[in-house]
């Protein structure tokens, strides 16, 4: 089936749905770069030193929680897939698959009530007289809500898929390791693991972007107050200061630091693709 | 443990095996059964262990109202959004799995960007864009940009699906003198069928679940029930949001329930980008 196609009707067929992508998405990225280097009509980088200035603990509060969170949901989906591949527990998986439904602004607002100092986790621990109910301790509006939330969002897919690159592997290995005595958490390091590396780095180079990228999540469970976000700060810069030039710096900074990410996952996805 | 008789190890397993089925409960259903107290809470004094009165005053109150506009309009956004993309993508999925058209990698670059970079700041300049073509803050505007992210989701799973058919079948029916229109419709399509089901269902969820898009594109005019969640969320009308968040998790927890065992978990994997 290796024949060219009429050249016409391909183009009339792709022509539409690419239409849509390069104007929605391609030029107002394009725009983004260009708008990042003009203030008041004139090229200068003042955009980007104003985001040195304001937001250079921004940045860093944003990939300080991403990798915390990263390493958290690597970690955590790394020995939980490992019991569910040797052991087996299906009432836990199918658990684990249900964040992949819920919609990230539904999981910021749950939080909100399960975590906030009046909330219901607070309400649940006083009554066996585990906090102070003078004074009862927030993980919400703060860093321990946001990360608390992109662990929980983000684990459903890191367990889906390294539960499969864990499936991927064959039976024999851990049984030839079980025949010598290697307890689960040896067949997990030692087998598993290193196994299913390479679907494991494709996986956090995809959560990593995303978390970078975060916003319904960090715009309802942080504290409001600075540092924030990249994501957040960018909608307030316009929102509330109507300055498109500094917002779209910090755009250039999120899409730079998105970019080494990415850069790796689309290698990897289009040599699968090709 | 090892020294132990088999029924005491027995026993020691059963046990563990409930503290984890528990210990995972609590994790993933503590967020999301904090939203049913709510949402039937009508008074609740801190720190009461439970709401002093409960019932149905505000889901009664809420289906009269906002909510349920807004209901209507995504409910309206998500299935156009989902008939668009099937009509552009189906075609174009075919193509790219099928024939070798020029400039192939360069059009499934096209289709990783919305991927590959932060969402929001490109899709500040998008809405700046549609207010210039006069879009901006109506139904069509918002349709357009749920586009951009439901036709990247769809040409990639679809591309799949097809690719996944075997060639040969569509071989047999060209050597027996079918037209290539007559493959397509008879023999690709309907054995893709399945998998195109399960991305329709995709594009679906997202475009009902969409935030970021919606809130910059459609604001003040256009209400979804992401939007009017968050703006409840944040305005603490705590018992409001909790019955948006409830029936917007709804349609996605029921595909999981019914889809979990009819869909590959590559498809499934796709849910955690919503």
């Amino acid at each position: 089936m290796r024949r060219s196609s009429p050249r016409l009707l391909s183009l009339a067929i792709a022509a539409p749905p690419l239409a849509i992508i390069i104007w929605l998405f391609f030029i107002p990225f394009l725009s983004s770069v260009h708008l990042s280097f003009l203030r008041d009509g004139q090229w200068t980088l003042r955009n980007y030193y104003l985001v040195w200035r304001l937001y250079k603990f921004d940045v860093l509060y944003t990939l300080g929680l991403s990798v915390v969170s990263l390493i958290l949901v690597i970690g955590i989906a790394v020995l939980l897939c490992g019991y569910l591949r040797i052991v087996g527990h299906r009432a836990v998986e199918f658990l684990f698959k249900v964040p992949l439904f819920v919609p990230f602004v539904v999981v910021g607002h749950g939080m909100r009530v399960l975590l906030a100092p009046r909330g219901t986790l607070n309400s649940a621990l006083a009554q066996v007289g585990l906090i102070d109910l003078a004074d009862p301790p927030s993980i919400a509006f703060g860093w321990g809500g946001i990360v608390v939330s992109l662990v929980w969002k983000n684990l459903a897919l890191a367990v889906l898929l390294v539960l499969g690159a864990y499936r991927a592997v064959d039976e024999a290995f851990l049984e030839a390791a079980r025949n010598v005595g290697a307890s689960t958490f040896r067949q997990i390091t030692d087998i598993l693991l290193p196994m299913a590396a390479p679907s494991l780095v494709v996986a956090s180079a995809f959560m990593f972007t995303s978390m970078l990228a975060s916003f319904s999540i960090p715009l309802m469970i942080g504290s409001g107050e600075p540092p924030q976000m990249l994501m957040v700060d960018v909608y307030y810069r316009i929102n509330y200061q109507d300055d498109l030039g500094t917002a779209n710096a910090l755009g250039m900074v999120s899409y730079l630091l998105a970019m080494g990410v990415a850069g790796y996952y689309l290698r990897t996805i289009t040599a699968k693709a090709a | 443990m090892r020294d132990t008789s088999p029924a005491a190890q027995d026993l020691w397993r059963a046990s563990l095996r409930m503290a984890g089925t528990v210990l995972a409960s609590f994790v993933i259903l503590a967020p999301l059964s904090s939203l049913v107290i709510w949402s039937f809470t009508q008074k609740w004094f801190w720190p009461h262990p439970f709401p002093q009165e409960m019932g149905l005053f505000y889901w009664r109150k809420v289906l009269e109202g906002d909510l349920f506009r807004a209901l209507h309009s995504g409910f309206l956004i998500a299935v156009i959004v989902t008939a668009l993309t099937l009509v552009l993508t189906v075609p174009l999925a075919y193509l790219l799995a099928r024939y070798p058209i020029p400039l192939k990698a360069v059009i499934l670059l096209i289709f990783l960007l919305p991927h590959a970079f932060p969402q929001l700041p490109v899709f500040v300049n998008a809405t700046t864009l549609l207010y210039r073509a006069n879009l901006a803050a109506k139904l069509s505007g918002v349709v357009l940009i749920h586009l951009v992210g439901a036709l990247v989701y769809a040409v990639w799973t679809m591309t799949a699906v097809f690719k996944s058919i075997p060639e040969s079948l569509e071989e047999a029916a060209i050597n027996l003198g079918a037209s290539r229109a007559k493959t397509f419709f008879s023999v690709a399509l309907p054995l893709a069928t399945p998998g195109i089901v399960a991305s329709t269902l995709l594009v679906f969820l997202y475009s009902l679940d969409e935030f970021t898009g919606t809130l910059l594109v459609g604001s003040p005019f256009v209400l979804t029930l992401p939007v009017y969640m968050y703006r409840t969320s944040v305005g603490y009308e705590l018992q409001v949001a909790s019955i948006a968040a409830l029936i917007l998790m709804l349609p996605g927890i029921a595909l999981l329930v019914l889809l979990e065992r009819y869909m590959k978990s590559e498809y499934l994997s796709m849910f955690g980008r919503l």
